[in-house]
């Protein structure tokens, strides 16, 4: 029998087959700006190189609880090849031999967030993109109000006067919108030197952290600032973008939601605020990395994937378009970033923040997110004036002993 | 024998799809739930037998015996609340006669929305210096006001019933005509008296934390009275239109009958009404039951709204223990919960018809 190759082309273009092998990689991340970043990188900076590679990435964003879709997968065997990982919830997909570790040369990241990816020696996510706290603010605002800027000089309490002195001015306008959360006042104890654990992996509510507690709740006593969910808001951001706030303290993702909301503000950003006595500042990082499915019957594709979304062009072209920070710290002096604009001058703090003094991972070991509970509660039932400071944080430090015992 | 044997085999073929299901979904579902409970597993590694720490944790857990009781007290409060209104509601619109299908198409409509989209709706009236709160604050301004105008309105209506009853008998303290007159002529009562300035009105800035509060009334977080409040607004109108099919249902004559013995409004309700209803009430109540014991949406929806221990329930607790924040699935502490709020739910549902409301109607 004669084998006649024009009629094995023509079979496969009549059965729509590929002519050759092509590895199909199923990719997944969150849903909202994500997919603007993500779409944004396979159509217009990797699409040659994945051709090259003869990969194929079908992309599935996620809305809604993500860690919990990708847990639910993994468990049922249906996960992506590739998926997003948040330092928060990383542990648990870690320990559980879910990841495969990264042999890709990761020289050229930050260091901090490598090891926020790094669980029993080994690393297992690369890290694509990274964010920290700041101060945003409605120029505007404080034009109004004739009180000058936030400045990276402040300290907490300069801030204070000076977020007073713009509700004394405009009643209808707030300083800032607190929330009673560990992931914004988390900065301002940590910039006291304080620590979540101590060496015996214990957590101690001592003076340093009463200090940053007492600054914090008092905020609003003091006119500085409203409850968010008093004015009718989730977040500090949905204040600021309102109009009913004139700081915000977010990461870099307040600029999309800016963008949507009030894409005309006259937006500032500075550091976070220093802490008068220990003339510090403290800072939480939050980062989100690709990580290979251990599972994954394509894995070194998906290696290739994570390495081709994470390279120093495809991050430069993200940070270009604002979208995201840059996990290569090559890219720390991208002259993008030097730019005079708004969103540039953002991108800039919030990539400074990483150097802050005392800066921590958005990652509380093996309990995970229950450790923020009881400085939560201690949080909102001072602010609200359901207990005095002494009161709620002998009930957290009872509650941390009762759960770092275990 | 053979047509018998047909029939028999048509019986099974008709029952099977629910029997496939129950056995998947319910059946295996609890074998795998109750094997589980006495394991240690996240969801990746392999279980390994425990035998029964997860219950002893349980035991221990300060959230589960917050959790037992929170669901407990909600299950009292909103089965009893929701059992009582919507019977009175159904005797309210069965007496309506005009527009009955209007008022009650008006009174059902809380039941034709999602819960998930109630919850956000009371998220946002339940503001601190939302609706609700605005609501109280009216109510404490002018409490003068509101104060002299049940006060008029009660003294009106008495005279008017009293001094009708000198020449008719058989009129109801509820006359309607005499509700209105007495109503209208209270509150131009209040107006002059208030125009007068004989009223004074309270300032307040009230400020009233309904959901995002660590306080208590009574034996349950507020922000529990709270979720109670938006379960029952919710749920009367589907139970009223069941204690509406039975109402429909009583024969006319009996309360014929009863009138002709002289038995009035109340003892018409107490000794026809509620015995009748009966079977309608042993549904509605062991419906309740169920479905406040696993009370789960809106308490998952409200989210960070409010503090974790003052809304958590048992069956939140169970998906707070499989899907905990940034830490590993504890299937084994999630399945011993389960298994428990099953087992307080069978429970509850057999005291229920022990000592409770019968099945059968006199």
């Amino acid at each position: 029998m004669l084998f006649r190759p024009g009629a094995l082309v023509a079979a496969t273009m009549l059965f729509g087959l590929p002519a050759s092998a092509e590895e199909i990689v199923r990719i997944s991340g969150w849903g909202g700006s994500e997919v603007a970043v993500v779409n944004g990188l396979l159509t217009n900076v990797l699409a040659e190189k994945l051709a090259e590679e003869g990969i194929r990435v079908k992309y599935e964003p996620v809305d809604g609880d993500y860690s919990q879709f990708i847990i639910n997968g993994l468990s049922a065997g249906t996960a992506p090849d590739l998926f997003y990982v948040d330092t928060f919830w990383a542990r648990s997909v870690f320990s559980a031999g879910q990841a495969a570790p990264v042999t890709n040369d990761v020289s050229g990241f930050a260091a901090n967030l490598l090891t926020a990816f790094t669980y029993d020696g080994k690393l297992y996510s690369t890290p694509k993109d990274f964010n920290t706290l700041a101060i945003h603010f409605n120029k505007d605002i404080f034009d109004d109000a004739g009180v000058g800027y936030p400045s990276d000089d402040d300290t907490w309490t300069t801030l204070q006067e000076k977020l007073v002195a713009v509700n004394k001015s405009l009643p209808e306008v707030d300083g800032l919108c607190v929330v009673p959360e560990y992931a914004r006042f988390g900065a301002f104890a940590l910039s006291t030197g304080w620590s979540p654990f101590d060496a015996r992996g214990k957590t101690v509510l001592d003076k340093r952290f009463r200090r940053a507690f007492d600054f914090y709740t008092g905020l609003v006593k003091s006119g500085a600032a409203v409850m968010a969910a008093d004015a009718g808001h989730s977040w500090t951001g949905g204040c600021l973008a309102s109009e009913r706030a004139a700081v915000a303290i977010e990461g870099a993702w307040i600029l999309s939601a800016l963008r949507d909301s009030a894409p005309n503000m006259n937006l500032g950003t500075v550091r976070m605020p220093k802490d008068p006595e220990s003339s510090k500042r403290g800072n939480i990082v939050f980062s989100v990395g690709w990580t290979v499915n251990a599972a994954s019957k394509v894995s070194k594709a998906a290696a290739k994937v994570a390495e081709l979304l994470t390279t120093e062009e495809a991050q430069q072209w993200v940070l270009e378009q604002g979208l995201a920070l840059p996990s290569r710290t090559s890219l720390n002096d991208n002259p993008w970033l030097r730019g005079g604009q708004p969103e540039q001058i953002a991108s800039r703090v919030v990539l400074e923040g990483l150097s802050d003094d005392h800066v921590m991972p958005y990652f509380f070991g093996d309990v995970g997110g229950s450790w923020m509970q009881p400085i939560n509660a201690a949080l909102n039932s001072v602010i609200l004036g359901e207990e005095d400071a002494n009161t709620a944080l002998l009930s957290a430090q009872s509650a941390f002993d009762r759960m770092l015992a275990k | 024998m053979s047509r018998a044997r047909s029939e028999e085999r048509s019986g099974w073929l008709f029952v099977l799809p629910f029997t496939i299901s129950m056995m998947l979904f319910f059946a295996y579902a609890i074998v795998r739930t109750a094997y589980y409970s006495f394991t240690d597993f996240d969801l990746f590694k392999a279980p390994s037998f425990v035998g029964m720490s997860n219950y002893t944790a349980l035991v221990s857990d300060e959230l589960f015996l917050l959790a037992l009781r929170n669901t407990i007290g909600f299950s009292l409060i909103v089965t009893t609340t929701q059992t009582v209104l919507a019977l009175g509601l159904a005797v309210l619109v069965n007496h309506a006669v005009r527009a009955r299908g209007l008022i009650r198409t008006v009174f059902y409509l809380p039941s034709i929305m999602s819960s998930a989209a109630m919850t956000l709706i009371f998220l946002w009236l339940f503001q601190r210096n939302g609706f609700m709160t605005a609501i109280v604050s009216v109510v404490l301004a002018y409490r003068q006001h509101i104060l002299l105008f049940l006060v008029g309105m009660a003294a009106l209506q008495g005279a008017l019933v009293l001094n009708a009853r000198r020449s008719y008998e058989g009129i109801s303290i509820f006359d309607p005509l005499f509700l209105l007159v007495a109503a209208v002529g209270a509150l131009a009562l209040a107006a002059s008296c208030a125009l007068a300035g004989l009223l004074s009105v309270f300032d307040n800035n009230l400020l009233i934390s309904w959901l995002n509060t660590q306080r208590h009334f009574l034996f349950m977080p507020v922000t529990l009275w709270s979720v109670a409040l938006m379960n029952v607004f919710t749920t009367v109108p589907t139970l009223m239109l069941l204690f509406l099919a039975g109402l429909q249902s009583i024969p006319s004559s009996l309360y014929d009958a009863a009138e002709v013995d002289g038995a009035n409004a109340f003892q018409r309700f107490r000794h026809i009404t509620v015995p009748a209803l009966r079977p309608v009430t042993f549904a509605v109540v062991t419906m309740g039951v169920i479905g406040t014991l696993q009370m789960f949406d809106q308490v998952a929806i409200l989210g960070d709204a409010a503090p974790l221990a003052s809304r958590v329930t048992l069956a939140y607790y169970v998906y707070e223990n499989a899907f905990p924040a940034g830490a590993s699935s504890r299937i084994g502490m999630a399945s011993a919960a389960a298994l428990v709020l099953g087992i307080l739910t069978i429970a509850a549902v057999y005291v229920q018809k022990s000592v409770g409301v019968k099945e059968k109607g006199e």
